[in-house]
């Protein structure tokens, strides 16, 4: 079982050559590190429990807020 | 078909002569709406163009990742709502990622990602408690019913976000519902409550096969009796034998809950359909317009501006970077004029009598959307890139003859498996090793396509390898980053849309950002990235 806030389902897979090499373009410019812990096309698991506001919640919390005229809080 | 050549008003614009030396920024439109255009021209408005440069820009530039800012945002929470002690909060995890441009002075196109399975209606209830699951499917020949668990009915309407009830004071309604969910990605991937969304990998341990799911888009919401429409069109089924199909061939399945799928918004001028000035080239009272494009261009809508400086709360602030403890609002502006259309502009960009039209000068369009509606008869559930159809407007017939405006529909939304792709989202589906379908609008009649791809190729190259020595020479102390960026005119739009929630809930102190090593940092509280 994923933890929360886990990636569950990725595609992005870089190479450890490219890891290593990384650099903005054609440029010399080279860039040390790991690179985003998210990318495009993840799946995020994001179990909330009972009690806990979860994302889809705050949202609908948000949008009826916002339509009564109340900001956030 | 004769055309007049020379003027660029309306659909009388002057052909493009194809030229393998000019592979030129998509500064236009998609196709103008004449098959001729297509054919005659290069065609530079063409999705498959888009497609193109989209992987072009993938295979140049992206593989590497080196402008991506990977964040996640902390939804505030209206007053009076409180998190328990230990409580996790909501938050939306979600990556903006920079493209190196030439065609921008800042030196950078920003797209932002939305990570699947940010929502998920395991956390919905309805009566009893019960959990939103999928209670039964019924379907037709272009869609799927799914009815949902919760014992739904006109007193338990569907929760928010599904369903924003109206507003109404006095019997009048202020505010109309809102379905701000609609046109969102839904797949079917949460098997049991509070389990983890399973891949196209995860076996079934009853069955020792693959489970499979389907994506598919939110089209309509039923809220009095739970029942989401869902689009065949354009879904896809991930099957029991490992592989993707589109359309999918089997229903959504009873028992498990939904979760949104990937979503992508882009602040290119494509995308957002917005010309880009150059803010050193514009004089100081039209800075304050900015973005901006031509009168001839406009159709009816809206703009928008940013407010709030530290001294004043209502002065119009349209910087490209602020101090991120500064938070600005975006004030959605619809002038008056002699249009009749009314004073309130809803959420959902839907509006009630007495408002008014587009400021000439701004916006191209109200947020007109491009769908790929067209049905290609040769390939049974295929869409073809047909001329664009408009439909940002709704309106009723008045007891004298004339018509009312009563909805101005904001198809700037982010249906994105039926909307047009800027190339920028098109690198990033590449990037997620999801194929995007090659659009059929392949320009014809234009030489070489082999020429004009080995062009494009190297010009690719040349392009990024300038455009990031510009940036590292002279763009990156004015380069606009994220989330410093968020509340500035391009972005404070795509943002909205990106998260899916009301632009005032967009603050800078919900932004925790990554940096290149995975490390948490609040620019809100001070805090930078390791260096």
């Amino acid at each position: 079982m994923a933890e929360f806030g886990e990636i569950v389902d990725g595609t992005f897979v870089l190479s450890p050559a490219q890891v290593e090499s990384r650099k903005y373009g054609f440029s010399d410019i080279k860039v040390s590190g790991i690179p985003t812990i998210y990318h495009a096309g993840d799946v995020v698991n994001l179990p909330y429990t009972t009690g806990e506001t979860s994302t889809i919640e705050a949202i609908g919390l948000a949008w009826s807020a916002f339509s009564s005229g109340v900001g956030p809080g | 078909m004769a055309k007049r050549s020379g003027s660029s008003f309306g659909s009388f614009n002057k052909t493009q002569d194809f030229s393998t030396n000019k592979v030129l920024p998509i500064r236009t439109e998609f196709s103008q709406g004449s098959v001729p255009d297509s054919i005659y021209s290069a065609n530079r408005e063409s999705a498959w163009s888009r497609w193109r440069r989209g992987f072009e820009i993938y295979a140049n530039s992206l593989y590497d990742e080196a402008y991506s800012y990977a964040f996640d945002y902390a939804i505030p929470l209206p007053p009076g709502v409180v998190l328990p002690p230990g409580a996790r909060g909501p938050r939306i995890p979600g990556i903006c990622q920079g493209f190196p441009t030439k065609n921008k002075e800042l030196g950078m196109q920003w797209a932002g990602v939305r990570i699947g399975g940010s929502l998920r209606f395991d956390n919905l209830r309805g009566a009893g408690g019960v959990a939103a699951a999928i209670k039964s499917v019924a379907e037709d020949e272009n869609f799927w019913y799914v009815s949902l668990e919760g014992g739904w009915s006109a007193t338990n309407p569907l929760p928010p976000p599904l369903f924003i009830p109206p507003v109404i004071v006095f019997g009048q309604v202020i505010v109309p519902k809102q379905y701000p969910i609609n046109g969102e990605i839904l797949e079917d991937r949460v098997v049991e409550i509070g389990g983890s969304p399973i891949t196209a990998a995860s076996i079934d341990p009853d069955t020792q096969k693959r489970f499979g799911y389907i994506q598919a888009v939110l089209v309509e919401t039923d809220e009095v009796n739970g029942i989401l429409k869902l689009q065949k069109l354009g879904s896809v089924e991930a099957t029991p034998d490992g592989v993707f199909q589109t359309p999918a061939r089997e229903d959504p399945h009873v028992g498990r809950f939904f979760i949104t799928g990937t979503r992508y918004c882009c602040s290119c001028q494509d995308f957002s359909r917005r010309d880009y000035y150059y803010m050193s080239q514009l004089g100081t009272t039209n800075k304050k317009a900015f973005p901006r494009t031509s009168v001839a261009t406009l159709r009816p809508g809206r703009f928008e501006i940013m407010t709030g400086t530290e001294g004043d709360p209502n002065e119009v602030n349209n910087n490209a970077m602020t101090s991120a403890k500064l938070d600005r609002q975006m004030e959605i502006r619809s002038p008056s004029a002699k249009y009749n259309i009314p004073p309130t502009i809803t959420p959902n960009s839907s509006t009630v009598r007495g408002t008014t039209r587009d400021n000439p000068g701004v916006f191209r369009s109200f947020g007109g959307r491009y769908l790929r509606n067209n049905p290609l008869p040769s390939l049974e559930g295929a869409v073809a890139e047909g001329p664009p159809l408009y439909r940002d407007y709704k309106t009723v017939k008045n007891e004298d003859g004339s018509y009312t405006i009563t909805e101005l529909t904001d198809f700037w939304s982010p249906l994105l498996d039926e909307m047009r792709y800027c190339k920028h989202i098109y690198a990033m589906k590449f990037a997620e090793k999801v194929f995007p379908p090659e659009p059929s609008d392949l320009p014809v009649a234009m030489g070489s396509i082999a020429d004009w791809e080995r062009d494009l190729v190297n010009k690719t190259n040349q392009e990024n390898k300038s455009a990031v020595y510009e940036l590292s020479v002279r763009g990156l102390s004015t380069m606009d980053v994220p989330p410093y960026n968020c509340q500035s005119p391009m972005m404070m739009p795509m943002f909205q849309k990106l998260f899916n929630i009301p632009s005032t809930f967009v603050l800078m102190n919900g932004f925790t950002m990554y940096d290149k090593n995975g490390k948490e940092y609040k620019p809100s509280e001070g805090e930078r990235p390791e260096t």
